[in-house]
C-alpha cells in the first residue's frame, strides 16, 4: 500500500478563504435575527403558554394539556373547524382555478395585459380590513349595491350576510376576490416560463387548445400551482381580518373561522390566554401537517 | 423516502427539543410570587418635577375637559403628566402587555376592572379610608375588592334608557311619555308602532346590538345575569323579559339584520335613529351630545318601561392606579384630584356623564345647553329608579363574558335556531361556567 502525500498549498488553494465562507451566514443573519425574535421565539413561547392558564399574561398557572381538552370537548371549536374547512377547502379550490383561467386569458392577451394583470392585483393591495367594511355595505340586503343591480334583473333580496350558507358564500367569495389576482401573477409567471416552441410543435401535431392546455400547460404549471395551493391553504385556515370587519363571524358563528375564536379566546374578556395559545398550536399543526402533504406530493410527482 | 427522513428528523428532533426546553421554564411569574407592594405615603411636595403616566381612551367630548383638569394638576404639583390616548378596542391588551413587560402606566382609565382587580391600587391608603363615601353606595361597590378597598375611582355614570324622535310621535298624533309616570312595555311598544304605522318609518324600535342594554330589560323584569352569590337568572323571568324583542325582531319591526350581520361584535343603532328611521331607540346617555350636535329632528329622552322594576342598566368608566405605578402617591393623588366635585363637574359637563359624586347627585350639575339638560334630568330621575343590585352585576368579572353569550343567545333564537326558552337555559349554563371561570 503506497500513500501519496498531497502538497499542504494545494490542500489549502482548495478551500475557499474564511471571510468567503462566512459571508453567506452573514448575509442571512440580519434576517435570521428578525425572523427568530418576531417569528421563532413568540411561537415557542405560544406553544409554551398553551401549558399554562393565564387572564392577564402575568400569572400562569400550569394545566398541562387541559388547554387542549378544554377546546377539544367545546361545541364552539368543532363548529368554527367545520366552518374552517369548508372555507379553506372552497377558497384553494375556487381560487386556484380562478388563478389559472385568468393567468390563460390575460398571457392570450395581444394588447392590454400589463392593464388586466394590474386590475385583477388591486384587490390584493387593499386592506383586508376596508375589503370588509366596503363588501359589507354592497352585500347589505336592503340598501346594499349588489342587491339592488340584481333587483334591476328581477331577484328579489338575498339575504347575503344573515343567512347561514350566504354569508359562507359571501366570505368565500370575497375573500377569492380579495387574494386571487396574487395567485394569477404567481401562475402567470410560470406560464411565462413555458417554451413556446412546445405548443408550436403541438399545433403542428394538430392539437386543439383544450388538449395544449391538458397536455403542456396544466404539466408544466405545476410547480406554481403546488405554490399556489400551499399559499392559499396557509391564506385560508388565517383568514380573520376582512371576516371579522364583514360578517363579525356570524351570523350566530356561521362564518366564524379558527383564527377569529383564537382572537375572541386571547383578547377579548374573559381573556383565556393558554386557550389561545392551545388553538394557535393546532392551527399550526394542522397547517404544517397539509404543507409537507402537499410537498411530498410535489415530489413524487417531479420524481415522476 | 428513506432521505425525506433523514432530512426531517433531524428537524423535528431539533424543534421539538428547544420547545421542551422552553415549556420547561413557565412563561411568567407563578400566581403564588404575585405578593402586593406594600403602600407608602409620600408628602405631597415630594412631587415636584415628577412625570406620571395616564393612559386613558376618549368618547369625544370628554377629552377637553381632561386635558383642562391635566394642566391644573400639573400647575398645581408642578409635575408633568403625559396623557396617552388609545383606542378603546386596544386598551386592554394594550395595558396588560405594558404591565407584563415591567412598563405599567401610573393611572388608568377603565369601563371595566375585572381584567386588572388585582393590579390595582388600594386608594384608601393614601387616600384616606373615607375617600370611598364621596362615591354614589352603587359605583362604589363596584370598585371596591373583595377586602373592602376601593381600587378605583369611579369618574362617572352610564345609564340606559329610551330615546324618543318627538316629532315623529307628534306626527303620528301619539302621546308623548310622562317622565314622572313611567310607561310600561306594553305601553312603549304599542306607542311605537302606532308612530310607525303611522308616518311609515322602517321600523318601530331600534336598541345597540349589546348585552348590557338587553341587561336593561332582564332588570325591569326583576332578574340580572350574575351578582356575589354567583348566576342570579331567572330564566323564566329572562324569558318573559326578552320575547317582546325577538318577536319586534322577527316581525321586523326592529331591524333584524343589525342583529344578524354583525357576529359577536358590539353594534350601535345611533344611525338608526339619527336617520329618522324608528321613532323608539334604546340606548343611554352617552348619545346625549352627538344627538345634541347632529340630529335634525326635535329628540328627547324618555323613561324606561316599568315591568317588575323600574330604571336603567348602569354603566360608567372608572379612574384606577397600578400597584406597579413607579409613583403610587402621586398616581393616588391625581386619582383624587380628578375626581374631586370640582374636576367631576368640569368632567361629566363636558362628556355628557353622570356624576359619580354623592354630593353632585344631591345638589344636581348644571350642563351647558337646555337640551343636554332636559335629557340628563331624565337620565339621572332614570339612576334614582335603577335598582342597586344592578350596579354589582356590572361590576362583576363574569358580566362582560355572560353579556356576550346574552347576545350570542337571543342572535340564534332570532335567526330561527332554537326557542327562547332552551336560549335561556344555555345561557345559564354558560354563566354557571362564567362564574366557575371567574372565581379560579
Amino acid at each position: 500500500m503506497t500513500t501519496v502525500a498531497i502538497p499542504l498549498a494545494l490542500n489549502r488553494r482548495k478551500r475557499a478563504p474564511w471571510g468567503l465562507r462566512l459571508a453567506p451566514y452573514l448575509f442571512l443573519f440580519p434576517n435570521m435575527l428578525i425572523f427568530g425574535m418576531f417569528t421563532v421565539w413568540p411561537a415557542l413561547n405560544g406553544f409554551n403558554m398553551s401549558l399554562y392558564a393565564s387572564s392577564n399574561g402575568r400569572t400562569f398557572k400550569p394545566v398541562g394539556l387541559g388547554n387542549y381538552t378544554t377546546i377539544l370537548t367545546d361545541a364552539q371549536f368543532w363548529s368554527v373547524a367545520r366552518n374552517t374547512v369548508v372555507y379553506a377547502i372552497a377558497f384553494v379550490v375556487l381560487s386556484t382555478v380562478l388563478g389559472i383561467g385568468l393567468a390563460v386569458l390575460i398571457e392570450a392577451q395581444k394588447r392590454f395585459k400589463v392593464f388586466f394583470r394590474s386590475v385583477f392585483f388591486i384587490p390584493v393591495l387593499i386592506s383586508p380590513v376596508v375589503v370588509g367594511l366596503v363588501w359589507g355595505w354592497m352585500l347589505e340586503r336592503k340598501s346594499g349595491a349588489v342587491n339592488t343591480w340584481l333587483s334591476w334583473i328581477g331577484i328579489g333580496e338575498v339575504p347575503w350576510l344573515v343567512d347561514n350558507t350566504w354569508a359562507m358564500v359571501s366570505v368565500v367569495a370575497v375573500g377569492i376576490w380579495m387574494q386571487v389576482g396574487f395567485y394569477m401573477l404567481i401562475l402567470l409567471a410560470g406560464l411565462q416560463a413555458i417554451d413556446p416552441t412546445l405548443y408550436e410543435a403541438a399545433r403542428m401535431d394538430g392539437a386543439s387548445a383544450w388538449t395544449q392546455f391538458r397536455s403542456i400547460t396544466l404539466p408544466m404549471l405545476q410547480p406554481s400551482i403546488v405554490v399556489v395551493v400551499v399559499l392559499a391553504t396557509i391564506h385560508g385556515f388565517q383568514s380573520f381580518d376582512f371576516i371579522y370587519t364583514l360578517t363579525g363571524g356570524g351570523p350566530v358563528g356561521a362564518t366564524m373561522l379558527i383564527v377569529q375564536y383564537i382572537y375572541e379566546n386571547g383578547f377579548q374578556s374573559p381573556i383565556r390566554y393558554g386557550i389561545a395559545s392551545a388553538g394557535g398550536v393546532l392551527l399550526f399543526l394542522v397547517v404544517f401537517v397539509i404543507t409537507i402533504i402537499n410537498w411530498l406530493i410535489s415530489r413524487k410527482r417531479e420524481a415522476v | 423516502m428513506a432521505r425525506l427522513r433523514s432530512r426531517l428528523l433531524p428537524l423535528i428532533v431539533g424543534l421539538s427539543s428547544v420547545a421542551l426546553l422552553a415549556t420547561a421554564c413557565a412563561p411568567g411569574p407563578s400566581e403564588s410570587d404575585a405578593a402586593p407592594a406594600p403602600a407608602h405615603s409620600v408628602d405631597p411636595k415630594d412631587f415636584a418635577g415628577k412625570t406620571l403616566n395616564y393612559v386613558y381612551f376618549t368618547d369625544g367630548p370628554d377629552e377637553k375637559g381632561t386635558r383642562d383638569l391635566i394642566a391644573k394638576f400639573e400647575k398645581k404639583y408642578k409635575v408633568t403628566v403625559n396623557l396617552e390616548i388609545l383606542a378603546f378596542g386596544d386598551l386592554v391588551k394594550s395595558v396588560q402587555a405594558r404591565l407584563t413587560g415591567g412598563n405599567a402606566p401610573d393611572v388608568v382609565r377603565l369601563a371595566s376592572l375585572s381584567e386588572f382587580r388585582d393590579d390595582l391600587l388600594p386608594l384608601d391608603d393614601y387616600a384616606g379610608a373615607a375617600f370611598k363615601d364621596e362615591f354614589l353606595p352603587g359605583p362604589q361597590a363596584a370598585a371596591t375588592n373583595a377586602k373592602g378597598q376601593l381600587i378605583a375611582a369611579p369618574s362617572d355614570l352610564t345609564i340606559n334608557a329610551p330615546f324618543i324622535n318627538v316629532d315623529l310621535f307628534k306626527k303620528a298624533g301619539v302621546a308623548l311619555p310622562d317622565e314622572k309616570k313611567p310607561w310600561t312595555w306594553d305601553e312603549m311598544l304599542t306607542a311605537a308602532k302606532k308612530v310607525q304605522a303611522a308616518t311609515g318609518t322602517p321600523y318601530a324600535f331600534a336598541m345597540d346590538k349589546s348585552g348590557h342594554r338587553l341587561s336593561t330589560i332582564l332588570s325591569q323584569y326583576g332578574t340580572t345575569m350574575v351578582g356575589p352569590k354567583g348566576n342570579t337568572l331567572d330564566t323564566a323571568k329572562a324569558e318573559k323579559a326578552l320575547s317582546p324583542i325577538v318577536d319586534l325582531m322577527k316581525d321586523d319591526k326592529m331591524p333584524r339584520d343589525f342583529w344578524l350581520g354583525s357576529g359577536s361584535k358590539y353594534k350601535g343603532a345611533n344611525e338608526i335613529f339619527l336617520t329618522g328611521d324608528t321613532p323608539v331607540y334604546l340606548s343611554g346617555n352617552w348619545q346625549v351630545g352627538q344627538f345634541v350636535q347632529n340630529a335634525k329632528f326635535d329628540w328627547a329622552a324618555a323613561p324606561n318601561p316599568c315591568a317588575k322594576e323600574c330604571g336603567g342598566f348602569p354603566g360608567g368608566k372608572f379612574m384606577a392606579a397600578f400597584k406597579e405605578s413607579k409613583n403610587p402617591a402621586l398616581a393616588a393623588e391625581f386619582v383624587k384630584f380628578m375626581n374631586s366635585a370640582e374636576s367631576q363637574t368640569t368632567f361629566v359637563t363636558a362628556a355628557g356623564a353622570l356624576p359619580t359624586r354623592v354630593d353632585l347627585a344631591k345638589s344636581g350639575v348644571k350642563y351647558g345647553d337646555a337640551k343636554t339638560q332636559a335629557a340628563m334630568d331624565v337620565f339621572n330621575a332614570e339612576l334614582k329608579r335603577t335598582p342597586e343590585a344592578d350596579f354589582s352585576t356590572n361590576g362583576d368579572p363574569a358580566f362582560s363574558g355572560s353579556a356576550t353569550e346574552l347576545v350570542n343567545q337571543i342572535s340564534a333564537v332570532v335567526a330561527g335556531q332554537k326557542d327562547l326558552s332552551t336560549a335561556m337555559k344555555d345561557l345559564s349554563t354558560k354563566i354557571d361556567q362564567l362564574v366557575a371561570e371567574t372565581k379560579q
